[in-house]
């Protein structure tokens, strides 16, 4: 057992951690909100990368690839919350399960016939340099991203404790009848949740893009189930909880994928560490009181 | 020269399995509210046991019978172990199952490995006769379906579904009606996964995994959660479409993807609801004119 | 009354007749996926027999008659695949089948095809089994172990290296590639230091950078598709790992080069598909297909290609309504393709040479040929 090799595992883990946190983190946002599993999420997180990979081809520019991905996003996140979601809200939850299922299968299609089959690149990815971090080579993006997580979600943290928005989405969240009463506007907050989770989406989508080299019609495929079982390993609806999660997660599958992959795949050990979790806590570890 | 051509017939016994798998689903979705994301596990479960079963010689129908006992009891044990948790929790934690399943099979090489089990000797009923069986399995599970709706069981069912904790309050051990739902279902599953071994002849755990859990939800909740002819409804017309828009096959999943969207947006009850609303109207128009 | 029912019959005769008057089109069935995980090789598969049926058809067809491909889409899976080649043979009444899709579908397409007689190809699938549904199902691109071993031969003889790490995709694409390799590695001199499993749906391969770094290797055997190889390749350099890494035709596409960028430089591969070729066919065929496609061949283009001039040649020599005829003109085919010369054993396997390619300032360019006929013997049972 080599420590070196061990520690490397370890950082590798949180890398793919982060990637998972912010993937979920915007999932956990809207089901702190509306109590639904919104698996169309990872279809924003496709298009997040294609826009990074899009627009910085053709401008040269990757924070503006960035801006749009997130914007855009963004944006198209508070449409389908207005056209799709807010008509079924009153509805048994699986309803908006097979919605949100159907909506990803039709985005994922979407993609494969605009954008075709084959994936895109960037042509001149940026931030490849590799820098050393205690004796663990890691890529400028790499390093970027557990940065980007953190720095985001800190600041998520602080709007929900610190803010009026925060204030106002927390009440909407326990107790939204006194929340309108006092004249929060419950479509604002609502709005304003899609739009930051859906960005966020986007954030991850144009990072993983980059982390890859690649941005393909399916690769919200993965994040669509994931981010699931982060959520509720993490206790639906924390955000700390899903850091939490999402970082334990990303070192459990570094750990198992090289160690038990004789016996189980990189999946089934996420999962079996969810139901073993859940077992014991069957609200997840952080679960909202 | 036949009426029904080999195509046909091969159509008509995709069908039966698909309404076969989706009908047991029902008795756990659809009767008892328990959403799983993981069923395709139990589907998979009887397949295999089925091909190894009939790759060491046994006949179909004891092959069968054997996997649906043995998957019902896996199921089972999912079972208790799903009591423990509610609604959200329970659906991510089937969908667990489901990957665990097809993640322990992909690293057996015992089971196949990635690869699967293939040359599994024919069942020697012929196509029509196949065909006939899988259409009387598919038959007896709707009326067994139907009966349970209407029995003390389904009354049960019903009110778990609807507000556990007030079931519980009038009596209603709303945990052994959840393991006997899951029991039934599970090894039903098996059942459609066995003869869905024969019918295609190859089997890999790919053919098992989280998408075809999803696709027998959809028909469950497309159909119409709880009701036997939705769900039977939505079996056949999701199967078929596949089939059906071969002529845009590069548009098809959108279809899909589209049409599962659509329902659940405008008609939250499936199909069940879209026809219960277009008989009421019906009956309204009648007797306003009458 | 009578008079009404004879103008029907009448009526149907002429359009019965009519249809049967007319040039038929020779139906040729494909199944393919055009949807779902493998639709990048799948719309290259079907560009290739595309391109070769055009080709066909501005050479006059077959005797005469023109070609058509009917396509379905069984989206890789086999619960599609069984279905689709009913459908391809009872109601589309194909002369000929191939399959331009993965391994599992087209096993039970086989067995589907073999029961009816009609004769089917495997473009590129490579699990060993769907030759052995029977004699009337060939394949036209190497069996997977056939491959691993040219793979082995090229590491440890040709390129010398002994301490080898194996990278393995797990499908069995992946695990046949690696079979083959691991069977004659200890001929060849190599030691397999450690072995790894990824999965298809995998990008990011952390661990297995770090844990191969550790291993310290000569050489990587890594099997994988581009979308795979790619991010895999790309990894491994960034990673701090220089072995030379050897992939085979998965990575044969130009995409892997656009995803691995200057990490690529340098990666050997064994496949079917020489840039350099000085064959007239396969220059012929990398132009044709560039511009219709719009981008460079690949190696599932290409393998689709050749399949359709298979069925085609056989066809033109015997005729396209005996299907046993079919067979044995495809079983008797000596034909030279851009994939090499084509020509079939007793289990209707392929047996040519294997090109080896390296990609050199941004391109695949030729580097070796591997023509040991005892190693690259396929099974013959």
């Amino acid at each position: 057992m080599d420590p070196q090799l061990l520690f490397e595992l370890f950082v590798k883990g949180l890398v793919q951690g982060s990637i998972y946190a912010l993937i979920a983190v915007g999932l956990t946002l809207v089901y702190g909100l509306l109590r639904i599993l919104y698996i169309a999420h990872a279809g924003l997180f496709t298009l997040g990368g294609y826009c990074g990979v899009l627009v910085t081809n053709a401008t040269g520019s990757f924070p503006l690839a960035l801006a749009v991905a997130m914007v855009s996003v963004g944006l198209l996140g508070m449409v389908i919350y207005r056209l799709c979601y807010q008509p079924i809200l009153d509805q048994p939850p699986y309803v908006a399960l097979i919605a949100s299922i159907g909506l990803y299968i039709a985005l994922e299609e979407v993609y494969r016939l605009i954008f075709g089959p084959y994936g895109d690149s960037y042509d001149n990815p940026p931030f490849q340099e590799i820098v050393q971090v205690f004796g663990v080579g890691l890529k400028q993006a790499e390093i970027a991203t557990m940065v980007a997580t953190v720095v985001l979600l800190s600041i998520l943290g602080l709007l929900a404790a610190r803010t009026r928005v925060g204030i106002a989405w927390r009440a909407t969240v326990t107790a939204p009848n006194m929340a309108e009463s006092f004249g929060i506007s419950i479509l604002q907050v609502r709005y304003l949740n899609f739009f930051i989770g859906s960005a966020l989406a986007g954030f991850a989508g144009v990072m993983v893009a980059l982390l890859n080299n690649l941005a393909e019609p399916g690769m919200g495929a993965v994040p669509s189930y994931k981010a699931l079982a982060i959520i509720v390993l993490g206790g639906l609806g924390s955000v700390r909880g899903t850091l939490v999660a999402a970082l334990a997660l990303g070192v459990i599958e570094a750990y198992g994928t090289i160690y038990l992959g004789a016996l189980l795949d990189r999946d089934a050990i996420a999962f079996a560490f969810l139901i073993a979790v859940l077992m014991m806590r069957p609200k997840g570890l952080f679960a909202r009181a | 020269m036949d009426l029904i051509g080999a195509y046909e017939m091969s159509l008509l016994t995709t069908i039966a399995i698909a309404i076969i798998f989706a009908l047991s689903l029902n008795l756990i979705t659809g009767f008892c509210g328990q959403i799983s994301l993981g069923h395709a596990a139990f589907y998979g479960v009887g397949a295999y046991i089925t091909a190894l079963l009939g790759k060491a010689g046994m006949a179909l129908g004891p092959a069968l019978f054997i996997a649906a006992l043995a998957t019902a009891c896996a199921g089972l044990a999912v079972g208790i172990g799903a009591l423990r948790v509610r609604d959200d929790f329970l659906a991510i934690m089937t969908m667990g199952v489901g990957f665990l399943f097809t993640g322990i099979v992909r690293q057996q090489d015992a089971l196949g490995g990635e690869v699967g089990i293939s040359a599994i000797p024919d069942h020697g009923l012929g196509r029509a006769g196949f065909m006939a069986l899988c259409l009387a399995v598919a038959a007896g599970l709707a009326l067994f379906s139907l009966y349970i709706k209407k029995s003390w069981m389904g009354f049960a069912f019903d009110s778990i579904a609807d507000d556990e904790d007030t079931a519980r309050m009038i009596g209603i051990d709303a945990s052994r009606f959840k393991l006997a739902a899951f029991a039934l279902g599970t090894g039903f599953a098996a059942i459609a996964g066995g003869l869905y071994t024969h019918n295609v002849g190859i089997i890999n755990p790919d053919s098992f995994g989280f998408i075809e859990s999803i696709t027998v939800l959809a028909m469950v909740v497309v159909g119409g959660i709880g009701s036997v002819w939705g769900v039977i409804g939505a079996a056949i017309v999701l199967s078929m479409l596949p089939q059906w828009f071969q002529f845009i096959a590069d548009y098809k999943l959108l279809l899909y993807g589209a049409l599962l969207f659509a329902v659940m947006r405008f008609s939250p009850g499936g199909f069940a609801a879209l026809i219960a609303g277009a008989v009421a109207r019906l009956r309204r128009g009648r007797t306003v004119t009458s | 009354m009578i008079g009404k029912k004879i103008a029907a019959l009448a009526l149907g005769a002429v359009l019965f007749g009519a249809g049967g008057a007319a040039a038929e089109t020779v139906k040729i069935g494909f199944n393919v996926p055009l949807t779902g995980f493998a639709a990048a090789d799948g719309k290259s598969a079907l560009t290739g027999a595309q391109l070769a049926v055009e080709q066909a058809n501005a050479a006059g067809g077959i005797n005469g008659n023109k070609i058509e491909i009917i396509t379905y889409d069984d989206q890789a899976s086999p619960k599609n695949a069984a279905p689709g080649a009913v459908r391809l043979i009872e109601k589309d009444k194909v002369a000929v089948g191939i399959s331009g899709s993965y391994s599992g579908a087209t096993r039970a397409a086989a067995g589907v095809f073999q029961k009816a007689s009609v004769p089917y190809i495997s473009a590129y699938a490579i699990h060993p089994d769907i030759t052995r549904a029977g004699n009337y199902v060939f394949r036209t691109s190497f069996v997977g172990e056939v491959q691993g071993r040219a793979g082995a031969k090229l590491i440890g003889e040709m390129l010398g290296k002994k301490r080898v790490v194996v990278i393995t995709l797990k499908n069995d694409f992946g695990k046949s590639l690696a079979r083959g390799f691991k069977e004659k590695a200890a001929r060849f001199g190599i030691t397999i230091v450690n072995e790894y499993e990824y999965s298809i749906k995998d990008r990011q391969f952390g661990p297995i950078v770090s844990k191969v770094k550790a291993d310290k290797p000569d050489a990587i055997y890594a099997s994988g598709y581009f979308f795979t190889a790619g991010p895999l390749v790309s990894q491994l350099r960034s990673g701090g790992v220089d072995a030379v890494v050897v992939g085979q035709e998965g990575y044969d596409s130009v995409k892997f080069i656009k995803i691995a960028g200057k990490a690529s430089e340098g990666v050997i591969i064994t496949t079917s598909l020489d840039r350099d070729s000085k064959s007239q066919e396969t220059r012929d065929f990398i132009k044709a297909f560039e511009k219709k496609a719009g981008f460079p061949a690949d190696m599932v283009a290409a393998s689709g290609h050749t399949a359709v001039k298979v069925a085609v040649a056989a066809m033109r020599k015997a005729g396209t309504t005996d299907k046993k005829a079919i067979r044995d003109a495809i079983a008797a085919t000596n034909l030279v393709a851009s994939t090499g010369t084509i020509s079939f054993n007793g289990l209707g396997e392929v047996q040519k040479a294997v090109q080896v390619q390296i990609v050199k300032d941004g391109a695949f360019h030729h580097y070796a040929v591997i023509d040991d006929a005892k190693l690259l013997a396929p099974p013959a049972k």
